[in-house]
Formats: C-alpha cells, sequence, structure tokens
C-alpha cells in the first residue's frame, strides 16, 4: 500500500532528514513509527500527505508514485487521506459542526449527506453533544478528538498521525490509540508517528524506529 | 468513546455516496457566500474602512459624469437652442424682409426662420428697457429689420459645422447687413464638454484602478490572516479554485455594497445641490432641472463596482496561490 524506496529527504536549510529510507506498509496495516525528534518521523509522514517531496528516491502509494501525480491531482489524493497533528489546527472561528464538515464540504458533498456523516463522526468520538460549541470551548483532548473526527469523515484509506497524543494525559492518549486501531480494524492503513514509548508498545503493533541522520 | 458501528464505515470507501454534483456545486457556493459574509461582520471597521474608500473611489467618476450629463442636456435642449440674427439693412422694406425670410428657410442648415420687424422690435425694446420716453423723441425708427433663424439640430451636433461660412453664405444676401451667430458659443461648450468627457474617463479608469487596488489589498490581508486556514483547507484535499471561492465572493460583496454606498452619496450630493441649480435656472429663465442617476446607470455602476471587486480578489488571490505553489 505504502512503498517508499531509498527515499532520503533534504530541506532547504541543509537539514538531512531522512537518508535512504526503505519501508513496505500492507494495506490495512497499522504501524508507528519512533525515534528522537528530528529522527524525521514528520518528515516521513508528510512525504505520504505530500506536504513535502522527497529529494531523492520516491513514495509509491498503492504502487503508483507520488511523484508522477500531477498538480491538479494532489487534492483529490489528499481526499483519501486523514492527517491529525499534535496541534489539531482547528479553524477557530467556526463551530465544530463546521469543522468536521470541512472535508466533505470539499469534496463536494451534499448538505443531507453531510449532516449524517458529521454526526457518526462525532458519534465516535464521543463529542456529539459538543456539535455547536466553538474550538476555543474545547479542552486539548476534546480539540485532539475532533481533529480525529474530521480526519475520519471522510472515510479515508490512509490515516497519518503525527504525535497525535502528544499534549494529552495517559489515560485520554490510551482511548485515542484504541480509536485510531478500531479505524484500522475497519480496513484504514494507518500509520502514527509517537514518542511515547511505553505508548507504542502497549498498541502491540509493528513499530519502525527511526535513527537521527549523522550529517 | 463510543465503539464505532462497522456498518457505518463500509470498507469500500465509495465517496461519491451518490449525491448529486449540481446540489453538491450550490452546497459549496452557498457556503462560501456564508462564509464570506460573516467575514465582513467579523470585522466591521476594516470593512466599513474599505467600503468607504470604495465609494468615495467610485463616486468621484460618477458625480462628474452626471455633471457632464447634465450640461449636455442643457445644450441640447431644444428650448435652449441658440439662433441666428440677420440684421438687414435699413432700406430694407418690411415685405421685402418677408419674402427673404421665405427664401432663407428653404436652405438645408435651416430649421425655420422667424421675422422680427423693426416696429415690433422698437415695441419690444421700449417695454423691456425702459427708454420708452427717450425713444418717442426719435422721428424714425433706428433699429433694422431683423430674421431670426433656428438653425436645424443636427448641424449643431456637428463639431465640423462651418459656421463661419454659413455666416458667410448668408451675409451674400445683398439685403444683409450684418450676421450674428449664437451657435459658437455653443459648440465651444460642446468642444470643451468633449475634453471633460475624455477627462471622465480618464479619472473613471484611475479611480477605477483604485478600486481594484483596494479590494486587492483588503483580500490579500484577509489571506494573510487565514494562511492557517488555508494550509489546513489544502491539506484535506482543497483544490485552488475552493480555496479562492470565498476570497472572490468577499471581492464581490466589496464591490457591490461600495457601489451601493457611492449611489448613497451621489444622491445626497444631487439632493444638497437640487434646489440651488433651480434657482440658478429660474433666473435663466429656464425649466431646467438636475437630472439624477437612472435605473440603467445604477445597474451598470454596480456591475462595474462588482467586476472590480472580482478581478482585485482574483489578482489577490492568484498571486498568493502562485506564492504558495512556488514554495511547495
Amino acid at each position: 500500500m505504502i512503498e517508499f524506496k531509498q527515499v532520503s529527504k533534504k530541506y532547504p536549510t541543509g537539514q538531512l532528514a531522512l537518508y535512504n529510507v526503505n519501508l513496505t506498509l500492507e494495506a490495512g496495516e497499522m504501524v508507528f513509527i519512533t525515534g528522537h525528534s528530528g529522527a524525521g518521523k514528520s518528515t516521513l509522514l508528510k512525504l505520504v500527505a505530500m506536504l513535502e517531496r522527497p529529494s531523492k528516491g520516491e513514495v509509491l502509494i498503492g504502487g503508483r508514485s507520488l511523484s508522477k501525480l500531477g498538480k491538479s491531482q494532489i487534492p483529490n489524493y489528499r481526499r483519501r487521506i486523514g492527517f491529525i497533528f499534535q496541534d489539531p489546527h482547528l479553524l477557530y472561528d467556526r463551530s465544530v459542526f463546521d469543522n468536521i464538515a470541512l472535508p466533505l464540504l470539499i469534496s463536494g458533498m451534499g448538505q443531507a449527506d453531510i449532516r449524517r456523516r458529521v454526526h457518526a463522526a462525532l458519534d465516535k468520538v464521543g463529542m456529539v453533544d459538543k456539535e455547536k460549541t466553538f474550538p476555543l470551548m474545547l479542552s486539548a483532548g476534546e480539540k485532539q478528538r475532533v481533529g480525529i473526527a474530521r480526519a475520519m469523515v471522510n472515510k479515508p484509506t490512509i490515516i497519518l498521525a503525527d504525535e497525535p497524543t502528544g499534549n494529552l494525559d495517559p489515560e485520554l492518549s490510551q482511548d485515542i490509540m484504541f480509536t485510531f486501531a478500531q479505524f484500522n480494524e475497519l480496513g484504514a492503513t494507518v500509520m502514527i508517528a509517537s514518542h511515547d514509548h511505553a505508548l507504542v508498545d502497549r498498541m502491540k503493533k509493528r513499530t519502525i524506529v527511526l535513527q537521527k541522520v549523522e550529517s | 468513546m463510543s465503539t464505532p458501528t462497522p456498518t457505518k464505515v463500509s470498507p469500500k470507501r465509495n465517496r461519491s455516496s451518490g449525491a448529486n454534483p449540481l446540489g453538491a456545486w450550490f452546497n459549496q457556493q452557498t457556503n462560501a457566500v456564508k462564509f464570506s459574509m460573516e467575514r465582513l461582520w467579523f470585522n466591521p471597521l476594516s470593512t466599513w474602512i474599505t467600503l468607504a474608500a470604495i465609494a468615495i473611489a467610485l463616486s468621484l467618476p460618477t458625480s462628474l459624469h452626471l455633471l457632464l450629463k447634465n450640461l449636455q442636456t442643457l445644450t441640447a435642449d431644444k428650448r435652449e437652442v441658440p439662433t441666428i440674427s440677420l440684421f438687414l439693412k435699413q432700406n430694407v422694406a418690411e415685405q421685402h424682409a418677408k419674402d427673404l425670410a421665405e427664401l432663407v428657410s428653404g436652405l438645408p442648415e435651416v430649421e425655420n426662420v422667424n421675422v422680427v420687424t423693426k416696429d415690433e422690435a422698437l415695441a419690444k425694446f421700449s417695454k423691456i428697457t425702459g427708454f420708452a420716453k427717450t425713444l418717442e423723441t426719435l422721428t424714425d425708427n433706428p433699429l433694422p429689420n431683423v430674421l431670426v433663424i433656428t438653425p436645424r439640430l443636427n448641424l449643431l451636433g456637428d463639431m465640423n459645422l462651418d459656421a463661419e461660412g454659413f455666416s458667410a453664405k448668408l451675409k451674400k444676401y445683398p439685403e444683409v447687413d450684418d450676421v450674428q451667430i449664437d451657435v459658437e458659443w455653443i459648440q465651444r461648450l460642446r468642444a470643451i464638454l468633449s475634453i471633460a468627457e475624455r477627462i471622465v474617463v480618464v479619472v473613471g479608469v484611475l479611480l477605477g484602478l483604485t478600486v481594484l487596488l483596494v479590494v486587492g489589498n483588503t483580500i490579500r490581508l484577509d489571506i494573510e490572516n487565514r494562511k492557517d486556514e488555508i494550509r489546513v483547507t489544502r491539506l484535506i484535499g482543497a483544490t485552488n479554485s475552493y480555496i479562492r471561492r470565498p476570497f472572490i465572493y468577499g471581492g464581490i460583496w466589496f464591490g457591490l455594497f461600495g457601489g451601493i454606498l457611492s449611489l448613497v452619496i451621489v444622491h445626497l450630493a444631487l439632493l444638497f445641490l437640487v434646489k440651488p441649480v433651480g434657482e440658478l435656472a429660474d433666473l435663466y429663465g429656464s425649466t431646467f432641472t438636475l437630472s439624477g442617476v437612472d435605473v440603467l446607470m445604477t445597474l451598470e455602476i454596480l456591475a462595474a463596482s462588482s467586476l472590480l471587486g472580482i478581478i482585485g480578489a482574483w489578482l489577490a488571490v492568484g498571486r498568493y496561490l502562485w506564492q504558495d505553489e512556488q514554495a511547495a
């Protein structure tokens, strides 16, 4: 499903984030990416989401190289990906409902379908009663769950999470990891970058450790 | 957190879900309209400042245009059409003058001819000037017979009308002593008006550019404030046209509301002027009234200002998207 072939990434600042990464994820697999900060965990996820392009090598999704994807195809490709950040990047001038509805609106769904899907997503993260709330009034954990709902609402085939539990207490972190596991069981390929080793160990999934590149 | 029900997420991940494309398009548009409107309310002060700048920039060429239009109706008014006075020689008899009038009225440049006999002229003169007593002492009437010629209107519109040539032609009649042409001043006025028309065009273009810049700059600032939002929407698969849409609507609102405000300004200015202009017209014995902005012109102004808003917004977003693409 996701394949890295001799991928290196060097930023314009000269920082070498990834060097010669070879990695294959099967469809429906759930993996954790760990490693010290600066080891390139975020870069790895960004390459999949096409937020960055590799300096060398190529990333293949479903057998197709991302480098062959034209600019106009990127939006469509991204709609198949759910991306969750450490900071959920919610839009603060819109209600929880509107935040979660955004990906559906972008992919051109009708209002009735949007309503149904958003409610399903809210239900999944346990925030049905917060539909009309604005993000500023939510706790960190709630914001993160809204971020997850937004990433899931489009039923993506690939879920990428960059330190999704970075700001959360252990209990909530565990909860969120189980949510990801549930989505994985429903068929999504999941990549989670985390430095929380204890939590990663408990999940008993394949774990990839990135070493910091000595440059 | 509740457990997800497997039925809700189909493994096939069908994304079209049978939504009709027109409805979806409509939904996206209404959302863009809604959000772009909310943005205007979100920052009322800057919105009003922008609208005021646009309105002032638009009202200036509009009012200049109105002024010009009014001056043009003034010169095109049939009642105000100037005349050519043909002073006949003293020895020309009244009947002779009438014959000549017949002759002159046959000329292609002439609409009609009115004969003012020397007796009529004297009577009028004594009545107007109050010289009646003085005039009574005169044994002879010193005034000549006069033919008052109204030239054809289409002649007046023609800037190349050879007033001098026409006057020379009239002078050739042996009975004619002198020709006084009032046409010249109106031709000069028309020449001035046609220069003023150009000035209005130049001012209009410059201030139109101002509107473009004002809208463009406002939208640019709006984009700066929403960079994070744009980044997020891009990440969840927003196309350039999706990102552009609310800003374009924003541009339309700025243009449209700015245009409406400018019309309000122009109407207030007209109300302010209508009374003194009427008084002035009275003093000149004219029935001239100030004409305002008609429906067609209103629509034209609103369409033009909205279009300027769209273009301004388009340029601002286009520049941002281009930069963004270069950076990626």
